[in-house]
């Protein structure tokens, strides 16, 4: 070979280098935030400062339950456990609007419709929880600082036959190398108001109870494929904890009323793993450790997998695995005189599994006003160890506009 | 003891060298998948949510509100 190929070869080589740099260099360096205004006012249309519905989703869910607990009264003797029949009809409403360029909202209207709940317990006197209709109004607003830093302020309301509760609280978000990593950070503050009875069914006024909680999390982008997201949580209860008509079974074959301590610290560290599949599917891996100062600790974990059949449509599988310890002062027969106690057999130690799976269809239109439509079905059944199960049915249609 | 150190300096040296990996915005379309959701559709994140928080006394410190709403817990 003469030294001019070897020099040609080489220059070749050179250009070639420089050629795939530059390419790397189009694909990790972003056009100015000017220009990117531009580009996305020519594809996207000039922003407007007018409320604009960008998406409204809609939703209606039944839960079905079955089961029982020592904490209802009813049972074949006095200390056996009551049933926890009970049917929820829950539709739900989800608005998403921009205002502007910069301010996004989203407001939630759920609403529970409850039948029959304990209705073998206390109710028969007070009918407190016979027949229960209860709604919420959560309005969320985020403010997008600059193209990395957003504010969220949330705000809601919930009311139910016995029950008021308010909630607002305070996030911010901040996103670090082009957007590989968010880290976020929250605060919010809980008031419930409701009615106090007692396990006869005598109702003696009402009390109140607040939560506040704290957050972070962060979120990284580890490939092309995969994302992750931790998220570490506080929570501090104080005030009544229980629902008040609770009941213990005794020794003396009797009922007594549940006895609770009047503040619980609460903490839970969650972590989130998605992996998108080479064959158009995708893997969702969860996790969430939790822990609190009534000795309670619960391991949860659960898996999702997806496929998309087609452009518009995919299905979902899905299962969930529970375990919780209990809390120390947790009892099926309780001394009369003894201090601390609850049959409330949500905080009972148990295992509960969930396996449920869904079919989502995204229809895409070209009309004026409509861009997307959405329809989803799902079903998931879930059972405890300690005689409870709930069948639950779901579907969701969509717009977006 | 000894072990656990290690686990712990080559878990941080993985997740720095994650950390250092930008992936460019071009490369992340699958992202935009609603498959891809890491905390899923809300609504429907929303009814589980509920699902669980209202019958495990394990609800609440990740962020989430713990009381309120006919769960009582």
């Amino acid at each position: 070979m003469t030294a001019r190929s070897q020099a040609r070869i080489a220059l070749a080589g050179v250009a070639c280098l420089f050629a795939h740099a530059s390419v790397r260099a189009d694909d990790t360096v972003p056009p100015p935030a000017s220009e990117r205004a531009a580009i996305d006012a020519a594809i996207l249309g000039a922003p407007s400062s007018a409320f604009h519905v960008d998406a409204m989703m809609t939703r209606i869910t039944s839960f079905d339950q079955s089961g029982h607990g020592y904490q209802a009264q009813g049972g074949p003797t006095a200390i056996s456990p009551g049933s926890e029949r009970a049917t929820i009809f829950e539709p739900q409403v989800e608005v998403d609007a921009s205002q502007g360029e910069r301010i996004k909202h989203r407001i939630v209207v759920p609403i529970d419709v409850v039948s029959n709940a304990s209705a073998d317990a206390i109710d028969v006197v007070s009918n407190a929880s016979r027949h229960v209709e209860a709604g919420s109004i959560d309005w969320a607003t985020t403010y997008r600082a600059d193209a990395v830093s957003d504010a969220t302020i949330v705000s809601g309301l919930h009311l139910e036959n016995p029950f008021r509760s308010w909630h607002s609280g305070l996030g911010a978000s901040h996103a670090f190398a082009g957007g590989d990593t968010v880290v976020s950070g929250g605060f919010l503050e809980v008031f419930d108001w409701f009615d106090r009875f007692d396990i006869h069914g005598a109702r003696f006024g009402r009390t109140d109870r607040s939560s506040t909680t704290a957050s972070v999390g962060v979120t990284q982008i580890l490939t092309a494929s995969t994302i992750v997201n931790v998220n570490y949580g506080i929570t501090l209860q104080r005030g009544e904890l229980g629902n008040t008509w609770n009941s213990v079974p005794l020794t003396t074959f009797e009922r007594g009323p549940e006895v609770l301590p009047d503040e619980r610290l609460r903490q839970a560290l969650v972590a989130r793993f998605a992996q998108y599949l080479p064959w158009n599917g995708a893997l969702h891996l969860y996790y969430r450790f939790y822990t609190d100062d009534w000795g309670l600790i619960a391991h949860s974990a659960d898996v999702e997998l997806m496929q998309r059949l087609s452009p518009d449509v995919y299905v979902g599988a899905f299962y969930r695995w529970h375990r919780q310890s209990g809390v120390d002062f947790f009892t099926t027969l309780a001394a009369p005189d003894s201090g601390l106690r609850t049959a409330d057999s949500d905080l009972a130690p148990f295992d509960s599994q969930t396996i449920g799976g869904k079919v989502v269809i995204d229809v895409p239109l070209k009309t004026a006003t409509v861009r997307a439509l959405h329809f989803e079905v799902g079903y998931d059944h879930y059972e405890r160890t300690n005689d409870l199960r709930v069948e639950v049915f779901t579907c969701a249609t969509g717009y977006r506009f | 003891m000894t072990a656990c150190v290690r686990w712990a300096i080559a878990v941080s040296i993985a997740a720095g060298a994650f950390g250092c990996a930008t992936v460019p915005q071009n490369r992340r379309a699958h992202f935009a998948d609603p498959m891809m959701s890491i905390t899923g559709e809300p609504l429907d994140a929303a009814r589980r949510q509920k699902l669980y928080d209202t019958r495990e006394g394990a609800a609440g410190g990740d962020g989430a509100a713990a009381g309120g709403g006919c769960g009582c817990q």
